[in-house]
């Protein structure tokens, strides 16, 4: 039998009714560098949260070099050599590097940091003064720092929670040559959570595959597993579309042609080359793990972010260096991802949140008339049935659904020819989602061109017409959705195009 | 294992904020009384010759409401602000430089009209106060500086020029080198209209209903309230939110210096550093019990005037004035801690 250094068991974690890993086995060897694979919600960051002693789970058991560990929590498995390394920063953002580095009293290199930060800088081609405080690093480099953060506490089980999403390219090669010397010259064990298949096959020696919260295949040798074979372990069958799509499709109602969109600092480009039009009556599904691009296109086309190159047609008029009001009198609604704090104002009453979107229809001169705004918020109550019982109170006294109706309605209302609906059933339960798809289509049928953004492909191909799909910045393929093959959307997910 | 967590209510009672304040009141009196007693002072009798003497004749009553203006203006002035969820800690310096502006005009124009004058005074306390917020409210919108630092430190500059002015360029020779301005005259004083009541009063009011409007009513104040609520969505609704907190600061800045001006021209006819006895933090503590509501600031401000007439009248038994200090500052701290009850509830759940 192999030596394992660490080994999870039967592992079952849940919160509330939802159930995020079930049954789940998981096993290390030491010094390889192993890949954890999965779509979001899958339950990868949930099993490494149990594995560094943030979750304690209901069931199964955890064996460190052949010991049982019962009561693992953050502190001794940190004493045990498991560090993670978890998608948000964990830095201390007015400390200087050095000082992150010695924090902890697992320290190992505190006597001797000058040469071990002269080591692991040259291992990461990290090239700062460690006197430099965090807040001044690129985001690359404080992803360096984090990762080099747990070799200064001695961890020899470095778990990396989707490291490179925040990375360019060039960064994302600097830290796989990285990890192979980290792995080779101090014998490291490392677990990388990514949704890239490029990388999980640069990257790492074996492969787990998550779904639904269980492990669907263990330990595969990468070089051995084809991408389709992964990918198909990953999304498994979908559910064939129920929705009609035979529907009358109009004249193009909004076109985006060569739309390029750059990020100053990193001189980096977050779009590129974007092209597509959508007709009236017809659903464009975006398909796509977020961070590749999505949010800068929405917020380019509704007009909020307007420091883009190429040109956009709502309508057949140009509206490029419009802002956003300009946009929205051409009857042009979003839907943002973020429900609240972009879609809705927290803090701020249900009443108040209902007319973000039309509360030039409810003034009068620079008054605003109570009683247009109470008939208005009515509307969308009745029309929409939200549950809403006391219109003064704040936004956030309402259920996520209720959120997402409300904010649905608002844009809705009004008969909007172009819809950009982000991420729209995020978080929400089964009804509610029933609820927005039938809202969607009813407001197809009516002839409204809508871009559909979402990490959902259930959703995806229920919904749309067509499908494209967004990987770093560009639109890497297209399908109709009667020809398209969930496994080969799955591939152009993960970056794989032939 | 239970544990103790808070959960939002999911309906507050409208009258929440009131009910709050009249138990912050009770509690403020019990604390009060406390104090009186540990001084062998008997608390009724203290506090019913505070009530006799701050509102039991007409002449009290409207010394009283007199010492109300400044608070309810500068008060109005700081819950406009906070529509944007800015804090206004600059009333104080607000109030000074608006007197500060009245008096330099008064100096320097001539007008034959004295309700005129009068009027472009009133104009000139205001702009006074807008000046006043004006570095605090480019440095926040462009820069995001903390406008409470900035306010704050205001204060202190504001307070400097005063100091300056009154020993200085503007230095009464009259006034036995007492460091003051010399006094206006007459024909710009503040008409009184029963009392001792004057006109500020109308004025005060005039303004109560001004911010009512502004904050509730009009199209502009839907917009501070949801740029105060998240800048994103302010953004994604097409809505300036920096134009919004750039307006509601000089707004804000301008009913205090409006206080300012309505001191000079009512009550101390002349700069010096009796223009406010701290009405622009008072004018804090007024806004914050009642959750920024301009009706609120208006009923508070007036029992806040009658509680500091009411505490400088008692030192002549030989209770320190302070008293109305702790019972205002108590008011405060008893109603946001009742305020909190209102706001969340307590419920023991299980550990999961």
């Amino acid at each position: 039998m192999k030596q394992y250094i660490l080994e999870a068991k039967n592992i079952s974690k849940s919160f509330g009714n939802v159930r995020a890993l079930e049954d789940v086995n998981f096993y290390l060897e030491k010094g390889i560098i192993h890949g954890l694979l999965g779509e979001n919600g899958a339950g990868k960051s949930s099993l490494m949260n149990v594995l560094s002693g943030i979750y304690q789970p209901e069931k199964g058991s955890i064996f460190v070099n052949n010991i049982k560990q019962t009561n693992l929590n953050p502190e001794y498995a940190s004493e045990l050599g498991i560090g993670m390394v978890h998608q948000e920063f964990r830095l201390i953002e007015s400390f200087s590097i050095q000082d992150n580095l010695t924090l902890s009293k697992s320290n190992i290199y505190r006597d001797d940091f000058k040469n071990a930060f002269e080591k692991y800088s040259e291992i990461f081609s990290l090239s700062v003064n460690p006197e430099k405080t965090i807040s001044e690093l690129s985001v690359g480099e404080k992803q360096k720092i984090e990762i080099m953060k747990l070799i200064f506490n001695n961890s020899s089980i470095m778990l990396l929670d989707e490291p490179t999403a925040v990375l360019t390219p060039q960064e994302t090669d600097q830290l796989k040559n990285s990890l192979k010397r980290l792995s080779e010259e101090d014998e490291k064990t490392i677990v990388l959570i990514s949704h890239k298949l490029k990388e999980i096959r640069e990257f790492t020696e074996t492969v787990f595959v998550m779904k639904n919260g269980e492990m669907v295949a263990e330990n595969l040798l990468t070089e051995n597993v084809t991408d389709n074979n992964l990918i198909e372990l990953m999304m498994g069958h979908i559910k064939k579309s129920v929705i009609d799509k035979s529907n009358k499709v109009g004249d193009a109602k909004l076109n985006i042609k060569s739309v390029e969109y750059v990020d100053k600092v990193n001189n980096y480009k977050l779009l590129d080359n974007i092209n597509f039009e959508i007709k009236a009556g017809e659903i464009l599904g975006i398909a796509g793990v977020s961070g590749n691009g999505q949010v800068e296109l929405a917020n380019i086309i509704s007009g909020i972010q307007v420091d883009y190159s190429g040109e956009i047609f709502i309508n057949g008029q140009d509206v490029s260096g419009k802002g956003v009001k300009s946009r929205k009198k051409l009857n042009l609604s979003y839907i943002p991802e973020n429900r609240l704090g972009v879609g809705l104002a927290p803090g701020v009453s249900i009443l108040d949140n209902s007319i973000v979107k039309d509360y030039f229809k409810t003034r009068r001169g620079p008054h605003l008339s109570k009683t247009k705004t109470k008939t208005y918020l009515e509307n969308l109550i009745n029309t929409f049935s939200i549950k809403a019982p006391d219109s003064k109170a704040e936004i956030s006294t309402l259920s996520g659904g209720n959120m997402q109706k409300l904010l649905m309605g608002r844009e809705l209302i009004s008969k909007p020819e172009v819809i950009i609906a982000s991420q729209p059933t995020r978080g929400l339960d089964v009804n509610a989602v029933e609820a927005i798809h039938n809202l969607l289509v009813d407001q197809r049928d009516g002839g409204s061109a809508i871009l559909l953004i979402s990490e959902d492909l259930d959703e995806l191909f229920k919904l749309s017409n067509r499908l494209l799909v967004m990987y770093e910045g560009k639109i890497v393929k297209s399908f109709d959705i009667n020809n398209a093959d969930i496994n080969n959307v799955g591939l152009a997910m993960a970056g794989v195009i032939e | 294992m239970n544990n103790l967590k808070l959960f939002k209510r999911q309906s507050i009672n409208e009258l929440s904020t009131f009910y709050s304040f009249l138990i912050g009141f009770v509690i403020a009196i019990f604390i009060g009384s406390i104090i009186l007693l540990v001084q062998d002072k008997n608390p009724i009798d203290t506090f019913s010759l505070m009530l006799r003497l701050s509102v039991g004749s007409i002449n009290s009553l409207s010394s009283s409401l007199n010492k109300a203006i400044p608070l309810i203006l500068a008060g109005l002035g700081i819950s406009i602000m906070n529509s944007v969820k800015l804090w206004n800690i600059g009333a104080e310096g607000q109030i000074f430089l608006g007197a500060i502006a009245v008096n330099y005009l008064y100096i320097n124009t001539q007008f034959n009209s004295p309700t005129l004058h009068i009027f472009v005074l009133l104009i000139a306390g205001f702009a006074g106060g807008s000046l006043c917020i004006l570095i605090p409210a480019i440095t926040k919108v462009v820069f995001g500086v903390n406008e409470i630092i900035t306010t704050l430190l205001t204060n202190y500059i504001v307070f400097g020029i005063t100091i300056f002015l009154i020993n200085g360029p503007w230095k009464d020779p009259k006034s036995l080198n007492f460091p003051a301005a010399a006094y206006v005259g007459e024909e710009v004083f503040l008409p009184t209209i029963f009392g001792k009541l004057s006109l500020g009063f109308l004025i005060c009011i005039l303004f109560t209903a001004l911010a009512h409007y502004l904050k509730n009513k009009s199209v502009f104040g839907f917009e501070m309230r949801i740029a105060g609520g998240s800048a994103l969505t302010a953004v994604y609704a097409g809505i300036n939110a920096r134009q919004k907190a750039f307006i509601a600061m000089l707004i804000g800045g301008g009913f205090a210096g409006l206080a300012g001006a309505i001191e000079l021209l009512s009550q101390t006819h002349r700069v010096s550093t009796g223009i406010s006895q701290g009405f622009g933090y008072t004018a804090i503590i007024v806004a914050a019990i009642t959750g920024m509501r301009p009706l609120g600031i208006f009923l508070v401000g007036c029992l806040f005037g009658a509680l500091s007439i009411g505490g400088s009248v008692i030192q002549t038994i030989g209770v320190s004035a302070y008293i109305s200090d702790i019972i205002q500052a108590s008011t405060l701290f008893g109603a946001l801690i009742i305020q909190f009850f209102f706001t969340y509830q307590i419920k023991k759940v299980e550990n999961d």
